[in-house]
């Protein structure tokens, strides 16, 4: 008797170790590579640290330098926020136009939605290779057009407005595909009742997206800017090969800022205090979302 | 009548758009096939007039691409295996038991999506060097193979598993590990397909994790070769395009063949594509 309950409090106290050695391998990692830096970084950002020698602390000085002497960070952060107002709204507004339009075909519609999300497949690396390619100056197609119609070549990825644009565009297109079967979800979602009733009231199309297809899908519509907005503030890859964040530093965004500060300067202490200024930017930023548009609720 | 008319506009719009998604595509992967003289021409046509291999093989030899996708190949498989594993893992001792502590794991974990990698590459940089892995594959396998969004949606696939299923093998003495191999991976095996769908892409379209972890050329990966390569001072285009298509190619390939799971990992777990 005395055997069996022993061996039953050894299964029990066994069953309890259990679930932590499920966890293990993954919290091993989670910890080494996200935790532990995450605080390092936070401390790094108070030191100043080349990399090599052992961080020295300097107390807050590194943030105040941000912000009172340091125009080229200022520069990277406020053209970040422009590239963000922009691109985010019309990567909101194709993709929910591309969900609108795989919804509402009859025919094609797996067609339509593989080819709306064919960009995203692509890493950013090789988009960026490839709309320098079909943009450049030199061999690009806007040129050859040009070209044939007799007018003279003129500046694209060499010209600061022309490239900003075209880092917009180029996001747009690789990112509204992804964001598009999101908004499908939320679509599809939608009672067909719902306009049944609509059009017997006579509302018409504007009136019916406006007050039943936009009041259903807030949910995705919140979740589509904060996951949107994540992703586009942190664009680098893809500037890397389009433009390398020229010409004359008018496509340089933040995250190449940190990068070439830590990485080919090697202010590590000063560039770890812009990534804490931006992870905060970035938190900012979903809770502004967030509260605007009042948690998803109706 | 009126709705008929308002479909044609709708196609119009569709064929429009899905022309502006593929044909770029298409064409840089035509132009891969071009021999120099035309992917340099003042007037370059949709196909190729004369279609060679000549990039494809160059790229091999002289640039030694052969390296650089044989790594990205062995990064992506094994860290999907080794993902998917211990992902399955977590996801079932967050779903299937209680213990002291786990909705806090569970937070933690969650509140770590909203962590770019981009934030802390600093630090991380620091990690790698003093674990050893710096300059190894093994960087770019080990830590990306616990990623939270797949122990989110591990968890959720495994919590509609019926408990009894474990209940009565553990009744018939079935061990843990058994329990988990024999009646937990069989379970989960479409939650499994989409997490490792979705590995496999993040891995190989992979490239702030291989900028900061790698700088022996040897163990480059196909975007981190593609982008030095690209930053160089004379590009070289045939080699760069023929990488380009090589690069893009197995993951559209991968999308048309596993397009159902794409599009169900995005709906529920807003899985990043």
């Amino acid at each position: 008797m005395s055997t069996k309950t022993t061996s039953y409090k050894w299964y029990q106290r066994k069953q309890k170790i259990i679930p932590y050695l499920f966890l293990a391998p993954n919290l091993a990692i989670f910890i080494t590579y996200i935790i532990v830096p995450a605080v390092m970084g936070a401390y790094y950002s108070l030191t100043s640290f080349d990399g090599l020698h052992d961080p020295k602390f300097i107390g807050l000085k590194n943030y105040v330098e941000l912000f009172t002497d340091d125009p080229r960070f200022i520069d990277a952060l406020l053209n970040t926020f422009k590239y963000v107002g922009v691109t985010v709204p019309l990567t909101f507004v194709a993709a929910l136009g591309l969900a609108y339009i795989v919804v509402s075909i009859f025919r094609g519609k797996s067609f339509f939605r593989a080819s709306y999300y064919w960009p995203v497949m692509i890493s950013t690396i090789v988009v960026g290779v490839m709309w320098q390619w079909i943009l450049g100056d030199t061999f690009g197609l806007v040129n050859v057009f040009r070209n044939a119609i007799g007018l003279e070549k003129m500046q694209t990825l060499t010209n600061p407005t022309f490239a900003w644009w075209t880092t917009v565009f180029v996001m747009v297109w690789s990112r509204a595909g992804y964001y598009m079967v999101m908004f499908m979800g939320g679509l599809l979602s939608i009672p067909r009742s719902l306009y049944e009733a609509a059009d017997i009231d006579g509302a018409n199309r504007f009136q019916q997206f406006f007050r039943i297809t936009l009041p259903v899908i807030k949910p995705t519509c919140i979740l589509v800017l904060i996951l949107s907005t994540m992703q586009i503030f942190k664009v680098y890859p893809m500037v890397v090969t389009l433009t390398g964040g020229g010409p004359y530093n008018a496509t340089r965004y933040i995250v190449q800022h940190i990068y070439e500060t830590a990485f080919e300067y090697y202010e590590v202490g000063y560039a770890s205090a812009m990534s804490v200024v931006m992870l905060i930017v970035v938190t900012i930023f979903s809770a502004i979302n967030f509260a605007v548009t009042k948690g998803g609720e109706r | 009548m009126k709705k008929r008319q308002g479909s044609k506009v709708l196609y119009v719009f569709a064929i429009f758009f899905a022309l502006v998604c593929l044909v770029p595509v298409v064409y840089i992967i035509l132009n891969a096939f071009k021999p120099s003289s035309e992917l340099y021409s003042a007037t370059p046509t949709f196909l190729p007039r004369q279609w060679t291999l000549s990039n494809f093989t160059e790229a091999l030899q002289k640039g030694r691409f052969g390296t650089y996708i044989f790594n990205t190949l062995f990064v992506a498989t094994v860290s999907t295996i080794i993902m998917v594993t211990i992902n399955t893992m977590s996801g079932y001792a967050l779903a299937k038991f209680k213990f002291r502590g786990s909705s806090i794991i569970l937070i933690i974990i969650l509140s770590t999506i909203m962590l770019p990698l981009e934030v802390i590459m600093v630090p991380v940089f620091s990690v790698l060097k003093a674990t050893g892995l710096y300059n190894s594959l093994w960087a770019l396998i080990i830590p990306s193979a616990a990623t939270p969004t797949g122990i989110f949606i591990m968890r959720q696939y495994l919590l509609t598993v019926p408990n009894e299923l474990m209940e009565s093998a553990r009744i018939d003495g079935a061990g843990e590990l058994r329990i988990f191999a024999q009646i937990i991976v069989p379970n989960a095996k479409p939650a499994i397909a989409t997490l490792g769908i979705f590995s496999f892409m993040w891995r190989w379209n992979d490239y702030v994790w291989p900028l900061i972890a790698i700088s022996d050329p040897d163990k480059y990966t196909l975007q981190l070769a593609i982008s030095n390569f690209s930053g160089e001072y004379a590009v070289d285009w045939n080699s760069m395009i023929a990488m380009a298509a090589i690069s893009m190619v197995p993951m559209l390939i991968i999308f048309l063949i596993f397009q159902r799971q794409f599009v169900q990992g995005i709906q529920t777990a807003g899985l990043k594509g």
